[in-house]
């Protein structure tokens, strides 16, 4: 089997944000903290799964991202993955799904993996795009959402649960090759082992100009990015946490919930 | 043939979904700026009831397309048929809603029709002559604005953005039944699992008390059922995080892929208000959130904001409350 994982760094969305300005992208306001995407973790984690269960698998795992999203791919190396792979793009650059998908099915067309997987969507632009994009580019089955897989090889397939609404199951049973997009809670994502980490510190991703790609025009248009405008209309209590906590008794009780 | 802005109904066994009714609110609402015909396309295997329901509802002609292989959502054939059908009716916008399905089809299917594609569209709005789109990053911390630059887009809706009308049109539309016979090649559909046992207890509670990943560590549970055991007829809720990590049971789960809940009191401590989760809980009666995050996108459904850690702020609550 060859597996490939598409994986993104994200900027940490609890952190304090803002929009800035000048260049009109999103930031951290203090210091950045950037991470796996909780989901492409789980990919990750089916994908070592599935190597450690069929000998002779491999697992190659690709970001699309700026110079500082090297680490996401240490961090999949380091959970059992044998290769990374980096499209290096500029740190400010809006990249629309389009083009990210069209990059990724062009080094994927040419690899012949057996299975693609990528989280279901990504924490900071909440697209939920590329995914199935990278599917119909490359005219492949695919399930998003997907909460439970097995693989078939010697018959040609993957069985597939896909989550939906209220939490009911959607079965599929999928051709090989085919693009799954991971949803979170399929597994229990591992810590990268040290002896891993050090042989992806050793051997480095693979770096990719993006520029090798043929350009594709995205299809929308940032405008801008901002706070929400939706006017905060609830009650913000102030005062030491002990006058909050009688305050908010006194407002649970006069609605009679206590 | 006119311009137009398509509406694709959800259905599953005739049943339509909600989304589907708020999807033709936000075709009238882009109509506002770009005044384009309403059509409505729908994919099912027994289409005559709700085609003729959606017909009704909305006064636009509707075209069905039959497929028994369509019981069941598929993506492949239903991309094959939209494909075949769309530009037909010469669509600027293909309104989807933001559903499981609906996300599932039409990132592929903006691909296959060479459209664009915006996700989670919350508000419409016009700037320099053309109709532009807001959507939520970051859990709801940030909004972005954006416009189309292609000759078409697909959007999907996301629940909740657009109020359905009441009232049915008071002309009838029209409705047209046609029948594919694509059969699936690479996508078998093989039928729908019910959710797992639904928990009366979280359904039927008049208090929700949930935790989400602010609550930061496992043992913080204790907290929230202390919290919960002040409350009569309460349970105890989370968000998706929590039940990932197997704090809580997935049946415990508020949220799109969860339950929905109406309590009279849902009390938030640590959920950051992804509309993932807020889509299970908005119709709560009142609304109290706990969160560190002052910028939380939950504090914009919060009926009472308390900007605290909720480790010290919940023992002080329940302080005051045994003080009483």
């Amino acid at each position: 089997m060859k597996i490939l994982v598409s994986i993104k760094q994200v900027l940490d969305s609890e952190t304090d944000l803002q929009v800035d300005e000048l260049s009109g992208s999103v930031r951290a306001a203090g210091p950045a903290k950037y991470w796996m995407n909780h989901a492409d973790e789980f990919a990750v984690e089916e994908a070592i799964l599935i190597k450690e269960s069929r000998p002779g698998t491999v697992v190659d795992a690709l970001t699309v991202g700026p110079e500082r999203a090297a680490q996401v791919l240490e961090r999949s190396m380091g959970m059992g993955a044998d290769h990374g792979l980096h499209i290096v793009v500029p740190e400010e650059n809006y990249i629309g799904p389009m083009t990210i998908a069209s990059w990724i099915a062009a080094w994927a067309t040419e690899q012949e993996y057996d299975l693609i997987l990528t989280g279901v969507m990504a924490e900071d632009d909440m697209r939920g795009q590329v995914g199935p994009m990278i599917a119909e580019l490359m005219s492949l089955p695919y399930a998003t959402s997907v909460i439970h897989e097995e693989l078939r090889p010697e018959e040609g397939m993957v069985y597939v649960e896909r989550e939906i609404e209220g939490g009911q199951r959607e079965l599929l049973e999928l051709q090989l090759p085919a693009v799954l997009t991971i949803q979170t809670g399929l597994n229990r994502p591992r810590y990268p082992t040290l002896s891993n980490l050090l042989r992806a510190k050793k051997e480095k991703a693979r770096v990719i100009d993006s520029r090798t790609f043929s350009p594709v025009e995205d299809r929308e248009k940032i405008l801008r990015f901002d706070k929400p405008r939706k006017s905060r209309v609830g009650e913000v209590l102030e005062g030491s946490p002990q006058e909050k906590a009688a305050k908010l008794l006194e407002i649970l009780k006069r609605k009679a919930f206590l | 043939m006119d311009e137009s802005i398509v509406v694709i109904v959800e259905q599953s066994s005739g049943q339509i979904a909600p989304i589907t009714y708020e999807l033709f609110s936000a075709a009238e609402e882009i109509s506002k700026y770009r005044p384009l015909k309403i059509k409505a396309v729908v994919l099912g295997a027994e289409l005559q009831k709700p085609a003729q329901q959606i017909a009704s509802f909305s006064g636009s002609s509707v075209v069905g397309v039959q497929n028994p292989h369509l019981a069941n959502y598929n993506a492949e054939i239903s991309k094959d048929v939209l494909a075949g059908l769309l530009p037909e009716l010469n669509p600027i916008f293909i309104l989807v809603g933001q559903t499981t399905r609906g996300l599932d089809l039409a990132p592929a299917l903006a691909v296959r029709l060479q459209a664009g594609c915006i996700t989670g569209v919350e508000a419409v709005f016009e700037e320099a002559g053309q109709v532009c789109f807001t959507r939520s990053l970051f859990n709801g911390k940030i909004v972005q604005d954006l416009a189309p630059a292609a000759a078409v887009t697909i959007l999907t809706v996301q629940p909740g953005a657009f109020r359905a009308k009441e009232t049915s049109s008071p002309t009838d539309g029209s409705t047209e039944i046609r029948t594919s016979t694509a059969v699936p090649v690479k996508t078998k559909t093989l039928g729908i699992r019910k959710a797992r046992q639904e928990d009366a207890a979280l359904t039927q509670a008049e208090v929700i008390i949930a935790a989400g990943r602010g609550i930061g560590k496992q043992e913080n549970l204790a907290l929230i059922e202390r919290l919960a055991s002040l409350f009569p007829r309460s349970a105890v809720a989370g968000s998706r995080p929590l039940c990932d990590q197997n704090w809580l049971e997935y049946k415990k789960q508020v949220g799109l892929t969860g339950a929905t809940v109406s309590p009279k009191l849902y009390l938030a401590c640590g959920i950051s208000g992804a509309v993932q989760h807020t889509v299970g809980m908005q119709g709560a009666g009142f609304i109290v959130a706990i969160s560190t995050d002052p910028n939380a996108a939950i504090f914009h459904i919060a009926d009472v904001c308390v900007v605290e850690d909720l480790t010290t702020f919940i023992p002080s609550f329940i302080g005051e409350y045994e003080k009483a």
